[in-house]
């Protein structure tokens, strides 16, 4: 009891520091990409004790619980995530659970800022559910050609099949999941080309228009645990998770850093672009995956 | 050991996350600033796009009257502590615009200044200067405009009343406001500026 305790603390710290790590390396790659010097790599760490000491405004009892909804979201698939080989509560949910409580992340968001009042945050919260709309079609059917291929809804055991032969994104018909997979994960992240739910360009940044102080201490807490939670699960269900946690953050940042090429290159989407090529390419190869690998049983 | 002492103010000092408020001509040295060439990030200066998550406000060229009460808003609305820094000649005394009839002459009658660069135009290091320096302010406790402008609110706000007439939004103070303090002398309204009345 004590130790699934002890263990649910340090698993929530361990993703918390992933995501934090990943959010410093993302600045200084993108400084190197663009040939300049960059921050240093405690930066997000520096910006969100700044927040906490600047006084945040409240837009009522909304604007803070949406938040904390979100954040206790994505504490709780945390719960349900495995770091290499800690996960505090594999022995229950499993990967359904992981699926619903992944969408409380985008929702508590859309209604805290809701309760801001702000026309930027109105686009911005349309913007979002019109994304998450559009990834969360081919999300469903990778997912579902996951657990169709390893006949298993718990996580770990994913992991545990991908050790015990070899991982799935190198196996036959689950590449194409996997590719699709990444395909959409720069909307998942909402890096560009996906990051129309937030252009600070367009519309002031969108839904985080009006967080100031601690709420904006944690809207980048959350925003970590949503990288790391993001990363986590395509690094689970298609490179194999990994052994020890230094492995598997190895892995991430491979994924990562991918991703981040792809945010570097692009210039951004406009919504129904973003629509429009989520429902096409990688619908289409998950749903091929799903498929074959319904035909091939 | 200064981050273990107060952990706020240097977080502040190596997070300051700007408003560039383009008034003006000022702003067409700005990105350079925050590009490849000058790079700011190295120094933890950000631009954001919304005055709620900045903690600087750099007026970046000459205040005409109707982009003053923009600046006032977006001022009031930034959460404390917050810094002000005005760019350019213009903002310091009117610059080459001293004579004009739409534009005001002296920013820091209208809202708390922290610090000046001074020139027409300041090249882009002088906004890294200007940097180094804020931050001997906020180790001093001298970069204070936030807690002047609480303690002066209504001598500022008779200075923004006097020249707009009706401002059209609540005071932000409502205390200080209503029981009238004695303006500071450096903060009067002086001859020459322009007054419009409703």
């Amino acid at each position: 009891m004590v130790t699934t305790i002890l263990q649910s603390i340090l698993s929530v710290l361990t993703a918390l520091a992933i995501g934090l790590l990943l959010m410093g390396l993302f600045r200084i790659i993108m400084a190197r990409i663009h040939w300049r010097y960059g921050p240093p790599l405690i930066q997000p760490l520096i910006d969100i004790a700044r927040c906490f000491t600047q006084r945040g405004i409240s837009h009522g009892a909304m604007f803070d619980l949406g938040l904390i909804l979100s954040l206790a979201g994505s504490l709780a698939v945390v719960l349900f995530m495995p770091f290499g080989n800690w996960c505090p509560l594999s022995n229950s949910g499993g990967l359904l659970v992981i699926l619903y409580l992944m969408l409380l992340m985008p929702f508590g968001m859309a209604l805290s800022g809701g309760a801001g009042g702000n026309p930027n945050i109105s686009i911005g919260i349309s913007r979002k559910l019109i994304l998450s709309l559009g990834y969360e079609v081919p999300f469903l059917l990778i997912v579902l050609a996951a657990m169709t291929q390893y006949k298993s809804i718990s996580l770990v055991e994913i992991v545990q099949h991908q050790q015990n032969s070899h991982w799935a994104i190198l196996s036959w018909p689950l590449c194409l999941p996997g590719i699709a997979y990444f395909l959409i994960l720069p909307a998942m992240l909402g890096i560009r080309p996906f990051d129309v739910d937030s252009a600070p360009q367009e519309i002031s940044s969108g839904l985080m228009v009006e967080y100031g102080g601690k709420y904006l201490a944690l809207a980048h807490i959350e925003h970590a645990f949503g990288l790391s939670i993001t990363i986590a699960l395509f690094v689970n269900l298609f490179l194999g998770g990994a052994g020890n946690i230094v492995i598997f953050f190895l892995k991430m940042l491979v994924v990562f850093v991918l991703g981040l090429f792809v945010h570097a290159v692009f210039p951004r989407f406009r919504v129904e672009q973003a629509v429009k090529y989520l429902w096409k390419w990688p619908t289409a190869l998950a749903f091929v995956g799903l498929v074959v690998i319904m035909v091939m049983r | 050991m200064k981050w273990l002492k107060s952990p706020g103010k240097m977080a502040h000092k190596y997070s300051l996350h700007v408003v560039y408020f383009c008034t003006g001509c000022g702003i067409i040295e700005i990105p350079p600033v925050i590009t490849a060439r000058w790079d700011a990030e190295r120094f933890g200066v950000v631009p954001v796009a919304t005055p709620r998550q900045a903690n600087l406000f750099l007026i970046t060229g000459y205040v005409s009257v109707k982009t003053l009460k923009a600046v006032i808003r977006t001022y009031e609305q930034m959460p404390e502590p917050k810094y002000t820094v005005g760019f350019g000649s213009c903002p310091i005394n009117g610059g080459m615009y001293w004579d004009s009839y739409n534009t005001i002459k002296h920013l820091d009658k209208y809202i708390p200044v922290d610090g000046w660069i001074a020139g027409c135009m300041p090249r882009p290091e002088a906004v890294f200067i200007a940097v180094t320096h804020l931050w001997t302010l906020i180790d001093k406790d001298m970069a204070n405009g936030y807690i002047r402008y609480r303690k002066n609110y209504a001598a500022y706000r008779k200075n923004q009343e006097t020249l707009f007439g009706e401002l059209g939004w609540p005071p932000l103070y409502q205390e200080s406001a209503t029981s009238a303090p004695e303006a500071p002398s450096g903060h009067l309204p002086r001859s020459g500026d322009v007054r419009i009345k409703k």
